[in-house]
């Protein structure tokens, strides 16, 4: 939601929610956002009239909360946030008693709901009660620290630099590196919601950190999204790492302890490809979006799932994307390793990947992706989520973004001019038609 | 309001007051019904919509959170109050930048822009965050502690009951009575929303103080109504005292250290007249409604006012009805004369009153009103302000129809009790009379 957002219209959604979860315990958490607060008053109040009693986590990372819905026996959660889109947008994200995201069938049951517009309402002796919960990081942490290789990491003393954007990390990544021994070098830590560039990680989001890493010797520096779910890696000389590296650096080392099953989506690097054939694991593809992913992992019985945005699950550990797991597993390969990060990164395969959006009203956005197909017709397309044409030495994905109004063309090739070629070519078609 | 104050309705209120008023604070506050935080939590989000800043106060005597509104220089605040009404109601009181109620023509100002649904919304980027004032009843506290004689209050040592009627006065209460160096016996203090009696302060209702009073032999007893603008006083005896002495005393009291100009609605008794009469101070009646004393004090630049519901009204603190204040004035009142509370309330004259209603639509009310006024005019003193007010000598009758229900009240006046039995019954049967003949 962008300019349109009103009270209103989240309080309607909340209500639909409420009624959904037939007034059971929900919990709720927020990014830094300025629009956070509003939206959160509004939330509260629909969600205390439809009979629901809140705990309320205030500031709270998705992974954090995800992981407490079941923990703390709630029924859903709801977070307040829109991830990596920028500082004006914001959204409500369901989550079910699992942790994970809505699936499709709970999706369009909130929104029959939220369309009739019945919201369930209970009488004032009944109204819901909010509560507070002062220990949530502790319980979530303590958890973390328990799955990872804590004591490895903790000898390792890293130093470590991190860029929670100002969003739903900041204040937060310092208890992470409390608990694992890492000395911090924050950057953009202040929960104040005003996001000095994009909250999405991304080589261009990650000058700050990328100047400070190599200067402040630091082992490794990380970029966050405002909700905690992404993360991209700047290494120790430097050079900052497309987020596309998160997601095989982890299963590159996660895979040779407990091979498995891998989900990712149509538009993420081979390298996740290559880095599960070195372990004999499948590969299995689905839809962009952590819903579909996380469903994926839990239907096929896989042991993770990731996206070439940043974004790593582990199936043993939690069933959402989490950016402190993220962060923890590379700390726990380097320091187990003994190697540095450039050097684990040297070992991936080299591709080369380039992403562009371009603006796009809703209502064309049909004709243009009907009149992408045409553009490559004589080729073999794979139409499972948005055009996807697979080449020898790589492949573009053209699809339309779920929640702006943008159309999304990624192109990965071996040869950087060739990824480049293709991108440039799908782009002028595009905004020919817009 | 009761069921049908929802969340989407109290944030559309917000952002019509918001756009009302323009940018600026908007001080928050409620008493101690469940549905308070439902509501609150509802109005933040209308206040934030429109560009302006919410400031929580959390559960807050209604005179502290007027007081406020004026002390923080915020554009104004809402109250999200159903003052005496049961505790499943809820609704809200609109407070402008004075720190006064919305008048007749604000609300209606205010309305139109809520029936139009036009909204001043603002872009993300100049929402304002929720602030919290953690002591938001200091202000009112200063401005009781600097007015009253403190000092001549703290060397009685007074051994006070106070039933807080689990309201927002809880909140205040004890900090007061301390600083005025009372012994404080302290019922129905919880805020849990769960109120101990029916919310009207009137004798059926505090039978558990009176109790308390005779047995730990205190000198008086309050009881507050749930949003703590009104009062009722039980002297040392454990007796009401009946709420429409709180205001007399206050009147006396006031009137004893200077003469000025006194205003009290129609159905006030006739003992502030005769109070008044001693002082050569003016009375001015007005309409019922709080709003409606509280400008005619200030048009008439009036010392006390005032509503016989145990509504003291003292512009010198602030012009609302204020329990805190009528508290101070009581104690200050038996600590500078050394007189006991039942002392004090032998000395004002007595009046029996009696308050009765009548099933009827504003329709038939309208027009047995017009009978009532042809068959009285000319042969008693009348006033038709607020329905017919019938002036006898040493008694009258009010009659009016009800604002929120179809009902017609009657509320006589006289110097005995048969005498007002009297009055009462005949006026309920000229009145069913009329009615029953349209």
């Amino acid at each position: 939601m962008g300019e349109t957002i009103t009270p209103k219209l989240v309080m309607n959604f909340a209500s639909a929610f409420g009624t959904f979860l037939n007034s059971q315990k929900v919990l709720l958490g927020r990014d830094t956002r300025v629009s956070g607060p509003m939206l959160h008053s509004a939330a509260i109040s629909a969600l205390l009239a439809a009979g629901c009693d809140i705990l309320d986590l205030g500031i709270c990372p998705a992974p954090i909360l995800q992981y407490l819905v079941k923990r703390l026996k709630a029924k859903g959660a709801i977070s307040i946030s829109a991830g990596h889109n920028d500082s004006n947008w914001n959204a409500l994200t369901f989550i079910n008693q699992e942790g994970t995201y809505l699936n499709d069938y709970q999706g369009e049951e909130i929104l029959d709901i939220y369309h009739l517009g019945k919201f369930k309402k209970v009488s004032s002796d009944r109204l819901g009660k909010i509560k507070t919960q002062k220990d949530y990081l502790d319980i979530y942490f303590k958890k973390l620290v328990q799955f990872l290789d804590s004591e490895t990491i903790k000898k390792a003393n890293f130093k470590v630099v991190i860029d929670p954007c100002n969003g739903g990390g900041a204040g937060i990544v310092d208890i992470f590196c409390q608990y694992l021994n890492c000395e911090l070098v924050p950057v953009n830590n202040e929960p104040s919601g005003y996001f000095p560039h994009d909250p999405e990680p991304r080589p261009r989001n990650a000058q700050e950190v990328a100047s400070i890493t190599k200067i402040v010797k630091a082992n490794v520096g990380f970029l966050l999204n405002s909700d905690v779910s992404r993360v991209s890696v700047v290494a120790e000389d430097g050079e900052t790492l497309s987020e596309e590296y998160t997601f095989p650096l982890v299963a590159s080392y996660y895979l040779e302890k407990k091979p498995g099953l891998v989900v990712t989506n149509h538009c993420t690097s081979r390298m996740i490809e290559d880095a599960a054939r070195c372990f004999d694991c499948g590969v299995i593809k689905t839809k962009v979006g952590q819903s579909y992913s996380i469903q994926s992992m839990i239907d096929e019985g896989a042991v993770m799932a990731g996206e070439g945005s940043g974004s790593v699950a582990i199936c043993e550990f939690q069933l959402a994307f989490d950016g402190f797991l993220a962060m923890g597993m590379i700390l726990e390969m380097m320091a187990r390793k003994k190697k540095k990060i450039s050097e684990i990164a040297e070992e991936l395969p080299k591709y080369h990947i380039v992403k562009e959006k371009i603006y796009c009203p809703p209502v064309k956005v049909h004709s243009v992706v009907s009149e992408v197909k045409k553009l490559y017709s004589h080729q073999e397309v794979s139409l499972s989520d948005g055009i996807k044409v697979e080449k020898e030495d790589g492949w573009i994905n053209i699809r339309a973004s779920a929640t702006e109004p943008m159309i999304r063309i990624i192109s990965e090739s071996c040869s950087k001019e060739k990824a480049q070629e293709r991108l440039e070519r799908a782009s002028n078609f595009i905004s020919q038609l817009v | 309001m009761g069921d049908s104050l929802t969340p989407q309705l109290s944030a559309s209120f917000a952002q019509a007051f918001g756009s009302y008023l323009g940018r600026g604070k908007v001080i928050v506050g409620q008493d101690a019904r469940i549905s308070g935080t439902m509501v609150k939590n509802a109005i933040y989000s209308g206040i934030i919509s429109v560009g302006c800043q919410p400031v929580n106060i959390g559960i807050c005597p209604i005179p502290s959170i007027l007081i406020l509104v004026k002390e923080r220089k915020a554009i104004g605040g809402i109250a999200v109050t159903a003052s005496h009404n049961p505790k499943d109601w809820n609704g809200l009181k609109f407070i402008n930048e004075k720190g006064l109620f919305f008048n007749h023509s604000q609300i209606e100002e205010f309305l139109d822009i809520y029936h139009q649904g036009d909204f001043s919304l603002v872009k993300v980027e100049n929402y304002k965050s929720l602030l919290y004032e953690k002591n938001p009843t200091d202000p009112h506290l200063k401005k009781l502690l600097k007015y009253l004689n403190v000092d001549l209050i703290r060397r009685k040592k007074f051994k006070v009951a106070a039933d807080c009627y689990n309201g927002a006065g809880a909140v205040l209460v004890p900090q007061f009575l301390k600083a005025l160096g009372c012994q404080m016996i302290l019922i129905n203090t919880t805020l849990d929303g769960a109120f101990a009696h029916h919310p009207e302060p009137i004798p059926e209702n505090i039978s558990k103080l009176s109790r308390i009073i005779k047995e730990k032999k205190a000198d008086i007893g309050f009881v507050q109504d749930a949003d703590a603008d009104r009062l009722a006083i039980v002297n040392e005896k454990g007796e009401p005292i009946g709420e429409e002495l709180t205001l007399a005393l206050a009147v006396k009291y006031i009137l004893n250290k200077k003469s000025g100009p006194v205003v009290t609605n129609l159905s006030t008794t006739q003992a502030i007249d005769d109070i008044a009469d001693e002082h050569n101070a003016p009375v001015f009646r007005t309409k019922i409604g709080e709003i409606n004393v509280v400008e005619e004090i200030i048009n008439r630049k009036a010392l006390i006012g005032g509503e016989g519901n145990g509504g003291v009204i003292f512009p010198e603190l602030h012009p609302c009805r204020d329990s805190f204040t009528a508290i101070g004035l009581t104690l200050e009142s038996m600590a500078s004369s050394g007189k006991s509370i039942s002392q004090l309330q032998e000395e004002i004259p007595k009046y029996y009153m009696i308050k009765d209603k009548i099933d009827g639509t504003p329709e038939q009310a309208y027009s047995m009103l017009r009978e009532l006024k042809k068959i009285y005019s000319g042969k008693e003193q009348i006033s038709t302000l607020d329905g017919l007010k019938i002036n006898f000598r040493d008694a009258w009758v009010h009659i009016r129809p009800s604002n929120t229900e179809p009902i017609i009240r009657i509320v006589a006046e006289a110097k005995r009790r048969d005498e007002v039995e009297m009055l009462l019954e005949k006026f309920k049967k000229e009145i069913l009379g009329m009615l029953k003949w349209k």
